[in-house]
């Protein structure tokens, strides 16, 4: 996988894009405000020109004509002008970003805001759906079509370098089309106010080439993911552990799935840890995968995290945690 | 045409808001028809721009222009009838049609150049 | 035109001369000390009331801004928990923008519109004081959550579902949604009576294109307030519902939508951006001016920049939305209409720079402010247009970019003209002078500070930094540009400060002030220095844009009781009631005096608020009936009542008093408070025709609950009813009487009937409103008509009562009229609300 940075790796500079959609918006960022400088310094200096200028009678027709020259020049033509350019620019612009149909149909990947993580979805992936949580791994170099929505409150899917944003709102779906130029890593965060810890709601995405895109959903697949969390024999108070306690909110393939077994409504459920191992970073950003993160995370994520939906774990015994969370990190795809 | 207008007292400071008022009418009936056109019969967005939508939301847009633009030609005329008080009230009403005009205009130009319900 | 113009004559009242008609005068008007002091009715008190707590509420918000930019000055700060944090940032919005901004401007205008127009106070006093006591009673309860660490923090916009009962299960999202609906009691009602006063008590020969500019800019703000603050409070009133019933309005899986609110919001939110700004830019228009000592040039061109504001921010309220999944075609209208806005603003802010180019500007401190707001607004109002551009607002919204936008826009477009204007009038206020020095410290630490702040925040937003984080990471490339910001925001701070520490020191130090300090032009400046209660002796005839220049004599003639309505002997507050166009005196408006009942009205909404809150319903239930008879009790003191004006005698030449006429103000405070329940009205028929078509899982009967014939019949009770009274009142026309008490008291019956009803018909629905966002919305509706039927019923019973009193009849034929027009508007809504819930289901299905 590459690059790994630290806690929430990648720059979320709208200047720096790498995507062509981002790319259009930061010419125009940059285009609008040469003009606007040049307009603003214009009517400053003209305003305090008049403080300094010398005095010079003229007769009421001709003050008339300079203050009619002034208003219709300054007043309509100069705004009317500059907004016909600006919407004449911005309207191809925006339709880049619309899901037209294509002649291929581009990649769909699903992500769904919940409070405060990340749930990403793959349904076309090759052998059955793909699932994972707050890391977004999609294919470099073709357009890919974002179907997002809320699954409480409402979130927005943003990532800055490639693209403008979209709100994730509860009961429906927005579909945004985002590509990136090449394979890289790019930060992205919710960008509408969700509640108590909006801001430690990031999301790691990285751009990959296309087969190892493909070979990543492959490693993904159900059955991959199961004997992966069921083969090491050392671990299995681990699993048992994980069974009592974490089961009925979290997802690891092959041993829980609580959306349908226990009843809960998607807004209640935890994030898929199936391949938590491999993942950059824990609690949707909050700190750096490395080892023991996870076992340190179950035992301080309240103080890491005020406020997070799981509930705090004092009841648990340290070595249980300690267990359960080397047994997480085995969980490399 | 010229009875109507003579009906419609052109120098009557209430012509400063109806120009805006059936600019936001206008405004109401696009944004809302459109809202309606799309839940209940969206077009293919193969279609692009030609569809019934785009259509029927250019025609009244067209008509909004019409009246607003007949509107500001009787103010500004009326303005040069009068002295004082109805003179300034017939000058500012034409620039307040003028603008009202100008704007379905304006609003409406994406009517042209987008696909309907994407 | 009939000049009505009654000068010093040997047989008039003045024969004693100006100094007994100044004590006669007082003696009428002026305000009482100790408790007696809350009843003040008084424009002059209470818009340095208004001012003042504005003021107060400003600091407040100020400290809450300067604890964010203390947590966000490093990363990774815990200065604040996150929950703390949201609490701050929520607090910091509503208290500015509800609590200060509006509030403060209202104040001014309250305080300046009479004396501007050659009025003696606002055309409805007792409201005035009605709304102070709400605004202060709800600014408290609003507050208060702060010390009980309950404030609301879903930020100022209260997005739901996140503002729910689920997802904000405590009483935070309680306490804004009823202290802003109570604030907002307080601007509908200065918004009504500043329309009123602009458009009927100008002096006399004050023609509507003779109003000084600074009221074109209220009259166009109070218009907005009273269209654009309803969607607000339907949306506030559905989502307590929500909250404290379970009504699933914007709740998905009862066929609600969170986007509705949004809708609602936004409706009034945009417009508002523009409330506060239009104050701000008439303050500009005002000064400039009088500092450049020369007309406005292009008068015209002003008030139809002033009108088009008005009504495009009405048009531009989906450009808050462009990321909510609207299609593009819709996203591209409002991206338009939001481009256009620039083009009435261009057009003032190159008015005032011709005024300065044609006129001799000389850079006193309120100038200073005045450059300041300039270079500060055009800024704002370039990155407003860039944020106009639908994809790089996809970008930029939600960003610290947008942060520094609206900062830009508010602070520059409100805050910096109003410190112009405060300095302007501060020697009308106290008759003392500011001082230059301090002033001038003052501005430039403000400048810098704000700048430094807000400039540096446009790019942090551009690096990505999104808005309401309590905190960052280090190593984005942010942290220095966020020190930058908070370091500033601290010189800032002290500027603002310095500035408050200037005015406050100059009532008592500051060099006692010329009369006319600035060479003004408009009437204003014609009182005494502090103003007296009743502002002018005399109401002059004005027929030009600039009295003062034009007539430097006319402070002292006006003051020498030398021009109309110098009498006091009657013991009633008097003023000319003026047509709107011309100026013509119509007729003597005569006002209540001070009075109680505002307070206690106040007072009983406060008990319904807090018993809201504390979900004592019961206990509400009683403070609303205990309210409402106190607003009828009020109401009761009113035209030939013994304590408002029991005989109708004027001096010979003069028109009668309003209340002896068919067109009195009271008839037009109806038509503007019926605008307001209008645009009520429609955002309720909006929410509802939304929900049908949009909400995603909206769920309708096969067959409509409601009984199509109770409600025909329903209706044809109240068309019944409002029918009689049409004939009452054409009768009265002809001043004939014949019957009135009688028809009044069928009138009421009729109306009681349609109450019982459609009543009958809500029961017999079984509507199960917690379940379905279909039933709820059908029982907000019949509510709606349930309240306006009973308030009906009971207008119509009282005046019977009336007349009965003699205080309503063939010599006071006023009153009945403006019923007529509440049972009108009944009418009129009952068939649409039937139209709409039970015909159009029947008609298309669902």
């Amino acid at each position: 996988m590459g690059l790994l940075l630290a806690g929430c790796a990648g720059d979320k500079s709208i200047l720096d894009p790498a995507g062509q959609a981002a790319r259009d918006v930061m010419i125009i960022w940059w285009v609008m405000l040469s003009f606007g400088t040049v307009v603003f310094m214009a009517v400053v200096a003209l305003w305090l020109y008049t403080f300094k200028r010398k005095e010079v009678t003229r007769t009421p027709a001709e003050e008339r004509r300079i203050a009619r020259r002034w208003i219709i020049g300054g007043g309509i033509l100069l705004p009317v002008a500059s907004i016909t350019a600006l919407l004449a620019f911005g309207v191809p612009t925006g339709q880049r970003l619309l899901p037209l149909p294509l002649g291929e149909p581009p990649e769909v990947i699903e992500v769904i805001g919940h409070q405060w993580w990340w749930e990403v979805r793959y349904p076309g992936a090759e052998g059955g759906e793909v699932v994972t949580s707050n890391q977004l791994i999609m294919p470099a170099g073709e357009p890919v079509d974002f179907h997002v929505t809320g699954a409480d409150v409402i979130h927005a899917f943003w990532v800055p370098r490639l693209g403008g944003k979209i709100d994730m709102v509860p009961g429906r779906v927005n579909i945004i089309r985002l590509e990136a130029d090449e394979p890289a890593v790019f930060g992205a965060q919710c960008a509408e106010f969700c509640g108590a810890q909006h801001t430690q709601m990031q999301l790691y995405v990285e751009a990959v080439e296309r087969d190892e895109y493909n070979a990543w959903l492959a490693a993904r697949q159900t059955d991959e993911l199961t004997s992966l969390a069921v083969n090491d024999q050392q671990h299995e108070p681990a699993r048992e552990a994980f069974m009592t306690h974490c089961a009925s909110c979290h997802r690891v393939a092959g041993l829980s799935s609580p959306g349908l077994s226990s009843g809960l409504s998607t807004a209640e459920v935890g994030p898929d840890l199936s391949d938590l191992g491999s993942r950059t970073s824990l609690g949707a950003g909050v700190m750096a995968m490395e080892e023991g993160a996870v076992s340190h995370w179950l035992q301080h994520h309240q103080a890491l995290k005020p406020g997070n939906k799981m509930p705090p774990h004092d009841d648990i015994e340290r070595a249980t945690l300690e267990s359960l969370g080397a047994w997480l990190e085995t969980l490399t795809p | 045409m010229a009875t109507t207008m003579q009906r419609l007292q052109l120098t009557h400071p209430l012509h400063f808001v109806i120009g805006l008022t059936l600019w936001c009418i206008w405004f109401v009936t696009v944004y809302g028809g459109h809202a309606v056109a799309c839940a209940v019969v969206p077009p293919a967005p193969e279609q692009g721009v030609f569809t019934l939508v785009n259509a029927l939301l250019l025609v009244v847009s067209l008509v909004a222009i019409a009246i607003l633009a007949a509107l500001t030609l009787g103010c500004y005329r009326m303005a040069k009838h009068h002295q004082g008080r109805r003179r300034f009230n017939a000058r500012v009403s034409a620039g307040l049609y003028l603008f009202s005009t100008l704007g379905v205009v304006f609003a409406a130009m994406p009517i042209l150049g987008i696909p309907p319900c994407l | 035109m009939t000049t009505i113009n009654r000068e010093a004559t040997p047989e008039g009242d003045n024969i004693k001369g100006p100094h007994q008609l100044h004590s006669d005068l007082h003696e009428i008007w002026g305000n009482p000390r100790g408790l007696k002091a809350l009843t003040i009715v008084n424009h002059t008190t209470l818009g340095l009331r208004f001012m003042v707590t504005g003021m107060v509420f400003f600091l407040l918000g100020g400290i809450l801004a300067m604890l964010v930019r203390t947590q966000l000055a490093l990363p990774d700060q815990d200065f604040m928990s996150p929950d703390i944090y949201n609490q701050v940032t929520t607090m910091h919005g509503t208290v500015m923008m509800f609590l200060f901004a509006i509030p403060m401007l209202e104040g001014l205008a309250i305080y300046m519109i009479p004396k501007m127009i050659g009025a003696r106070d606002l055309v409805c006093p007792r409201l005035t004081s009605l709304g102070y006591w709400c605004y202060l009673f709800g600014g408290i309860i609003l507050s208060f959550s702060l010390v009980l660490e309950m404030a609301p923090d879903s930020g100022w916009f209260m997005y739901t579902p996140l503002s729910s009962s689920e997802y904000s299960p405590g009483l935070g999202s309680d306490f804004w949604l009823l202290g802003i609906t109570f604030v907002e009691i307080s601007a509908l009602s200065a918004g009504v009576e500043l329309v009123v006063s602009i458009l009927r008590t100008r002096t006399q020969g004050m023609a509507l294109h003779k109003m000084p500019l600074f009221a074109w800019y209220i009259l166009a703000m109070a218009l907005m307030i009273v269209v654009g603050f309803p969607p607000l409070i339907l949306g506030s009133i559905l989502l307590e519902l929500e909250r404290a019933v379970g009504m699933p309005f914007f709740e998905v899986a009862g066929g609600g939508d969170p986007i509705l609110w949004q809708h609602l919001f936004w409706l009034f939110g945009h417009p508002e951006v523009y409330i506060i700004f239009l104050p701000a830019a008439g303050i500009v228009s005002t000064l400039i001016p009088v500092f450049a000592g020369r007309p406005i040039v292009g008068y015209g061109w002003v008030v139809a920049a002033i009108i088009i504001t008005s009504f495009i921010s009405f048009g531009l309220w989906v450009h808050h939305m462009f990321t909510v999944g609207i299609p593009q075609l819709a996203q591209a209208f409002f991206s338009a209409a939001s481009m256009l806005v620039a083009v009435p603003t261009a057009i003032q802010v190159f008015v005032w720079l011709a005024t300065l180019w044609l006129g001799k500007p000389k850079m006193k401190l309120p100038m200073l402010w005045v450059m300041g707001f300039l270079i500060i607004f055009v800024c704002g109002g370039l990155t407003g247009v860039m944020l106009a551009l639908v994809p790089f607002n996809w970008q930029v919204h939600d960003t610290h970019f947008v942060v520094a936008h609206m900062h830009y826009v508010l602070v520059g477009g409100m805050f910096f003209p109003l410190i112009a204007g405060l300095y302007y009038w501060l020697p009308l206020f106290s008759g003392r002078m500011p001082s230059e020095s301090l002033g001038k410290w003052g501005f430039w630490l403000t400048f810098l500070g704000f700048n430094g702040t807000f400039l540096i925040m446009h790019w942090t937003g551009l690096l990505g930094m999104p808005r309401r984080v309590y905190s960052y990471e280090t190593g984005m490339g942010w942290d220095i540009f966020n020190l930058l910001s908070s370091m500033s925001s601290f010189i800032m701070s002290a500027g603002i400060v310095m500035v408050l520490l200037d005015i406050a020191l100059h009532f008592r130090f500051g060099k006692p002030a010329k009369h006319n300090p600035w060479n003004a032009y408009s009437l204003e400046w014609a009182n005494s220095m502090p103003p007296s209660a009743y502002n002018f002796v005399s109401l002059p005839t004005i027929e030009t844009r600039h009295p003062l220049w034009d007539d430097p004599d006319l402070p002292r003639t006006m003051a020498a009781g030398q021009h109309s309505l110098a009498i006091a002997t009657h013991g009633r507050r008097e003023m000319w009631g003026t047509d709107p166009l011309t100026g013509k005196v119509r007729e003597i408006i005569h006002l209540p005096g001070n009075s109680w009942w505002p307070l206690f009205a106040a007072m009983a909404l406060a008990v319904v608020c807090i018993s809201l809150l504390t979900r004592l319903y019961p206990l509400a239930l009683i403070g609303v009936i205990v309210a409402a008879l106190f607003l009828l009790r009020w109401s009761w003191e009113n035209g030939a009542h013994p304590k408002a004006a029991p005989d109708a005698e004027v001096a010979p030449g003069d028109p009668p008093l309003h209340s002896r006429t068919m067109d009195g103000p009271g008839l037009w405070a109806m038509s503007i408070t019926l605008l307001a329940n209008g645009s009520f009205f429609l955002s309720y028929l909006f929410g509802w025709f939304y929900l049908w078509t949009v909400s995603p899982e909206w769920r309708m009967p096969e067959t409509s609950p409601l009984s199509l014939v109770g409600l025909t019949l329903a209706g044809v009770a109240l068309t019944a009813g409002a029918a009689i009274l049409e004939k009452l009142v054409r009768g009265l026309r002809q001043r004939k009487d014949a019957g009135l008490a009688v028809g009044m008291y069928c009138i009421s019956a009729l109306g009681v009937v349609q109450v019982a009803i459609t009543l009958w018909v809500l029961l017999s629905a079984n509507l199960a409103v917690t379940e379905t966002s279909h039933d709820a919305i059908i029982l907000v509706g019949l509510m709606y008509a349930l309240l306006h039927g009973g308030l009906g019923a009971v207008l119509a019973l009282l005046q019977g009562l009336r007349v009965g009193y003699g205080y309503v009849g063939a010599h006071a034929p006023f009153e009945p009229a403006v019923v007529a027009q509440w049972w009108r508007y009944n009418v009129v809504t009952f068939w649409i609300l039937v139209g709409a819930l039970a015909v159009l289901p029947r008609v298309i299905g669902s």
